[in-house]
């Protein structure tokens, strides 16, 4: 059998200037900085000075990995050690410096829930809007629009404009939309902790429904007793680095030894 | 590898086929990229949904809905008319002020609030970028698109006027539809450029109304293109909104059309488009890590 998704050396470099606020965002720049900076560089040529290095991190570093049909792949990591920045490659938000990855099959990505939702339309119009924002066709919509509605529990207020919906109503419809994709590859990020505890065991059943249905997935949680659970496969990235591939149990336990490791041991590495 | 699936599908397994050639690859793209229609068709649906969602929002939230499209040109005509028509009697080719203002504010209000809400529709959207792939393409489209209902509003508001001054409907009329998609494609134009130059450059959203307003005075709205001295006609062509005001008028009223300037206008829209679909395309790459 062959694999499903190849990725072979993905790296992602963001720039970081010496303004930027938040670490590994490259903020936009303003026109007169562009034309500060140009001088300045111009001026540096001429004296034949070092060029101008924008201060650099690598988000993800040379991350290999393939993944099979079927396959339920978990990421893990801490904080700011490339999570999302695969994910968003992956689902082609975002492109990588290097390398390069090979998907045999439709993608769908819900790296949030409720992108472009609109708070005066009503539900039924934002399942509509979301639906075909995150790659459904409309008669998909429509074939699948009652299991949406009843999954979120949403049926009395269907006219309402979402701005009246709790914020619990809100999180389960964008939630119910996004679990109805039927995409070869569904791409997850950490969306599954929302509602109340029962929501949150139906969310955590459409999930087990789904990777069951012979679904590819590949989903970030911080919460490792929900990887080691649903997941087959596990990848542990490090500072943009993949440290380990292997059963999500056995990934799941090393990365737990690594935490309670302490931070001190972790930056002497 | 065909015995394997066939063992999967009797063993009650799912069969996977995976195709020959991966369906998405993803790899850093070069510096010049082509613009992928196919891509663009295939994401059809999004930019018929953003385009009806702009349009439910407008006319839900405002309580007048349908008569502000049309109150915009109509208080600016009569602004117009009071005082470049009435008490700074400027001339207006023997057309009367009003209907000589309205039709070419007919094409100004859709072009400027097009350029305007396409030129901020990346950075009024990041989620959209950030948090989902379809062609970035689309969000402007969408911008520019939901601006046609108003357009269209407007259009046929302008037979009220044209009534009451009593003006003959001619076949010049039929030449309306290509005017209009010529306006739309100007639009389109110079939306796509100021959004993606947006996205780089901040300071654009502020320079964008300052742009707009120039923009308005160098177009014969106020005046008619016959008071621009004859040797500097050539350059006030290169503004290709005014040589498709000018054709609005001449469609409406039955007049004399201006073919060097039509086709000049024509010719640089087309440009525009063009370098504007394919600069954005250079661009979009870094958009969702810029926004």
């Amino acid at each position: 059998m062959r694999p499903i998704i190849i990725a072979e050396h993905l790296s992602k470099q963001y720039r970081i200037g010496a303004h930027a606020g938040q670490r590994g965002a490259v903020r936009y720049v303003t026109l007169r900085e562009s034309l500060v900076e140009g001088v300045r560089a111009s001026f540096r040529r001429w004296w034949g000075g070092e060029r101008s290095v924008a201060e650099t991190i690598w988000a993800l570093r040379d991350v290999s990995f393939t993944v099979m049909p079927g396959e339920v792949t978990g990421i893990v990591g801490r904080n700011g050690s490339g999570k999302s920045t695969l994910l968003k490659i992956l689902s082609r938000v975002t492109e990588p410096t290097s390398g390069r990855a090979e998907l045999y099959g439709q993608v769908a990505s819900l790296l949030d829930v409720g992108t472009g939702f609109h708070p005066d339309l009503t539900g039924r119009e934002n399942i509509y809007l979301n639906g075909a924002i995150l790659g459904m066709k409309q008669y998909e919509i429509e074939r699948k629009f009652d299991e949406i509605v009843a999954f979120a529990e949403v049926e009395r207020f269907l006219d309402t404009p979402v701005k009246y919906y709790s914020s619990g109503m809100y999180l389960r419809l964008a939630f119910a939309i996004g679990a109805h994709l039927s995409s070869a590859i569904l791409i997850v990020d950490e969306i599954l902790a929302v509602g109340d505890v029962n929501f949150q065991m139906k969310c955590l059943g459409k999930i087990d429904e789904v990777t069951h249905d012979g679904r590819t997935v590949v989903l970030v949680s911080h919460d490792l007793n929900l990887i080691a659970h649903l997941c087959h496969t596990a990848l542990l990235l490090r500072d943009g680095h993949l440290q380990r591939v292997g059963p999500a149990r056995e990934v799941v336990d090393d990365y737990r030894t690594v935490l309670s490791s302490g931070d001190g041991q972790e930056a002497a590495l | 590898m065909a015995l394997l699936e066939e063992i999967a599908e009797t063993s009650g397994m799912p069969a996977y086929s995976l195709p020959e050639y991966p369906l998405v690859t993803i790899c850093p793209s070069k510096k010049w990229v082509a613009l992928n229609l196919r891509d663009l068709w295939a994401y059809r649906e999004v930019l018929y949904f953003l385009i009806w969602r702009d349009i439910k929002v407008r006319y839900k939230q405002t309580l007048l809905g349908v008569a502000w499209a049309i109150i915009q040109p109509l208080f600016t005509m009569l602004v117009f008319w009071l005082f470049f028509g009435r008490l700074a009697g400027l001339p207006s080719d023997g057309i009367p002020y009003p209907l000589f203002a309205y039709a070419g504010l007919v094409p100004w209000t859709f072009v400027s609030n097009a350029v305007s809400s396409a030129g901020n529709s990346l950075i009024g959207n990041p989620s959209l970028i950030t948090r989902v792939y379809f062609p970035r393409l689309i969000i402007p489209c969408a911008a520019v698109g939901a601006g046609l209902m108003d357009f269209a509003i407007i259009l046929l508001f302008l037979l009220v006027p044209m009534a009451t001054y009593g003006v003959a409907i001619t076949w010049h009329l039929l030449l309306l539809p290509f005017l209009i998609t010529l306006t739309t494609l100007l639009a389109l134009g110079v939306g796509l450029w100021l959004a993606a130059l947006n996205v780089q450059y901040r300071d654009i959203r502020y320079v964008l109304p300052f742009l707009i307003q120039l923009w308005m005075y160098s177009t014969p709205l106020i005046y008619p293109t016959s008071l621009v001295p004859a040797q500097w006609r050539w350059l006030f062509a290169f503004n290709p909104l005014a040589g498709l005001v000018e054709g609005y008028r001449a469609a409406l009223f039955g007049r004399q059309w201006d073919w060097t300037a039509l086709s000049i206008s024509s010719s640089i829209t087309v440009v525009l488009v063009v370098t504007a679909a394919y600069t954005f395309r250079r661009m979009e790459k870094t958009f969702a890590d810029v926004v």
